[in-house]
């Protein structure tokens, strides 16, 4: 559904990633874990068109994006929920979810029933039910977190791009988190999933993608990275 | 007292020109974080078509004329002016690409129209109507209440068109917005269309007041661009109560101390706003992330 291959892209002339390739298939959940400054973020960012690629390739649903604007990528399909969540602070939770649906409310994607799919979310994120009037820059982080997915889930995207949704929240709600994307996942959605909870990203995922200074340095599905004696020590805190 | 209250009439329909031309500093302000320094020519250029087309039309067929005007040359504006320097994430080169081309639109007036200041027929009867003995002229009457029902009709868009919401979550967060799949290179060129049209319908609501031509946007987009400093740029209250007071300070001085000096309050006032409050009377204070 979503490929990447040989992704080289960075900031300015600084480069980031270095051959990045990638494959997430249609109703899997993929995950890329690596630590701090790996270029998790850098790739999400690249694939839905937020910075430039230098160069390679990328595919949604055989559809060739490489260097599409963000909103034609949009359009194609592809969801992405931000590092930093980006709610927009002065517009309602409603209007925010409404805007998620931007494109299908516009005509430039199917419009199915948006009234529907956003009843859907308020009953899988019940938080945001209560608050649908309350304006989204007044919400918890946990809040803004489930508005952010809640969101992007508006577009009924082909895939979705989730950017450390657990970020900055308390146990109690990454736990949450989780539990939200394991029922995505039930239900089939295709996921990327940029976490830094290793452990807790491989646990759901279906297959797994180890970055590593802006190369992709193991990969395998999800269960035998998590045996794999050298991911364990670097980044699911096993003992040396 | 009767003088007092005359003035002050006057003053709000100024001030609610100053206002209407502040509100569409901040419309662009808002999606983009630019202005367009050429807002009074603009007003100018508004008012200006307003005149030639007048003659053929009678005016009230004329104002959705300049209005469709107002909407291109704005998108002209930013196309030319604007574009470029948000791409480079340029600073300052907004500044003076606005500035080049008000100047440039400025010089074409005075080829097309002349130099003259000339006079805008009035739709509406100039004998002032008395309200317990303060004159108002009806066009007076007129400007308050255009210039309100513009600003509220940008408003509602805002609050109740999808598009609208579009346009104020490109003001929230450009980054976030082009995720929802909007174009917000398109939004930033509407605003720029919405200002100019706001400005161009400013210049054909003051025109059958005081006189137009080439040389009338001057001085009117500087002022209005005191107000939205004044009043903040953020606040669509503010520009209201900004434009008021520096249109009532100007009568007022002018009249009880000399017409020489009836800039100078409104500008003490815009020194002190920034002084003590650099987001302006009503603006919100925001920290830039750096």
């Amino acid at each position: 559904m979503l490929k990447v291959e040989n992704l080289v892209a960075g900031y300015g002339k600084v480069q980031v990633l270095h051959d990045v390739s990638l494959h997430v298939p249609q109703g899997t959940l993929v995950t890329l874990i690596g630590s701090n400054g790996a270029g998790k973020t850098t790739t999400l960012r690249a694939v839905s068109g937020m910075i430039a690629t230098q160069s390679g390739r990328i595919t949604l649903n055989g559809a060739e994006i490489t260097g599409l604007a963000p909103h034609a990528i949009t359009r194609g399909g592809l969801a992405h929920s931000p590092e930093g969540r980006r709610v927009f602070p002065t517009l309602p939770v409603a209007d925010n979810l409404l805007l998620g649906a931007f494109t299908r409310v516009t005509g430039s994607r199917p419009k199915g029933d948006v009234a529907r799919d956003l009843e859907r979310m308020y009953a899988l994120f019940p938080r945001l039910a209560e608050r649908r009037a309350q304006l989204a820059g007044t919400l918890s982080g946990g809040e803004q977190q489930m508005l952010a997915m809640a969101r992007a889930l508006m577009l009924n995207p082909l895939v979705l791009l989730l950017d450390e949704p657990s970020m900055g929240l308390a146990p109690r709600l990454v736990e949450e988190v989780f539990a939200i994307i394991a029922r995505l996942k039930s239900e089939r959605v295709t996921m990327l999933l940029v976490e830094q909870f290793a452990a807790a990203a491989l646990d759901v995922a279906d297959f797994g993608y180890v970055l590593e200074n802006g190369r992709v340095s193991a990969s395998g599905p999800a269960a035998r990275l998590k045996d794999d004696p050298a991911v364990r020590a670097a980044y699911l805190g096993a003992a040396h | 007292m009767q003088i007092l209250a005359q003035l002050i009439a006057s003053g709000i329909a100024v001030g609610m020109i100053y206002g209407v031309i502040a509100f569409g500093y901040q419309l662009t302000f808002a999606t983009s974080k630019t202005l367009n320094f050429g807002q009074g020519e603009a007003l100018m250029l508004g008012s200006l078509v307003g005149l030639t087309v007048v003659s053929f039309t009678g005016y009230w067929i004329m104002l959705p004329i300049v209005l469709a005007f107002g909407l291109v040359q704005g998108a002209v504006v930013e196309r030319l002016g604007v574009r470029q320097a948000i791409r480079t994430k340029s600073e300052a080169g907004w500044i003076m690409a606005t500035i080049a081309l008000g100047i440039i639109f400025k010089n074409l007036a005075e080829n097309i129209w002349g130099r003259d200041a000339l006079k805008f027929p009035s739709p509406l009867p100039e004998a002032p109507l008395s309200f317990m003995g303060v004159n108002v002229l009806p066009m007076e009457v007129v400007i308050v209440f255009g210039a309100l029902a513009m600003m509220l009709l940008v408003e509602v868009f805002n609050r109740r068109s999808i598009y609208g919401k579009a346009v104020v979550a490109t003001a929230n967060d450009r980054d976030a917005a082009g995720l929802m799949g909007i174009n917000t290179s398109l939004v930033i060129t509407f605003s720029y269309s919405l200002s100019s049209m706001t400005a161009a319908f400013a210049g054909v609501l003051v025109a059958p007041v005081t006189l137009t031509g080439a040389a009338m946007g001057g001085a009117l987009g500087l002022k209005a661009f005191a107000v939205a400093i004044i009043g903040g740029l953020s606040s669509g209250m503010g520009v209201v109560v900004g434009g008021l007071i520096l249109g009532i300070t100007e009568t007022l001085t002018g009249y009880y101390i000399s017409t020489g000096y009836k800039d100078v309050p409104g500008l003490v006032l815009l020194l002190l706003v920034l002084s003590f409050k650099p987001s302006g009377l009503f603006g919100s204070a925001t920290i830039k992330k750096v």
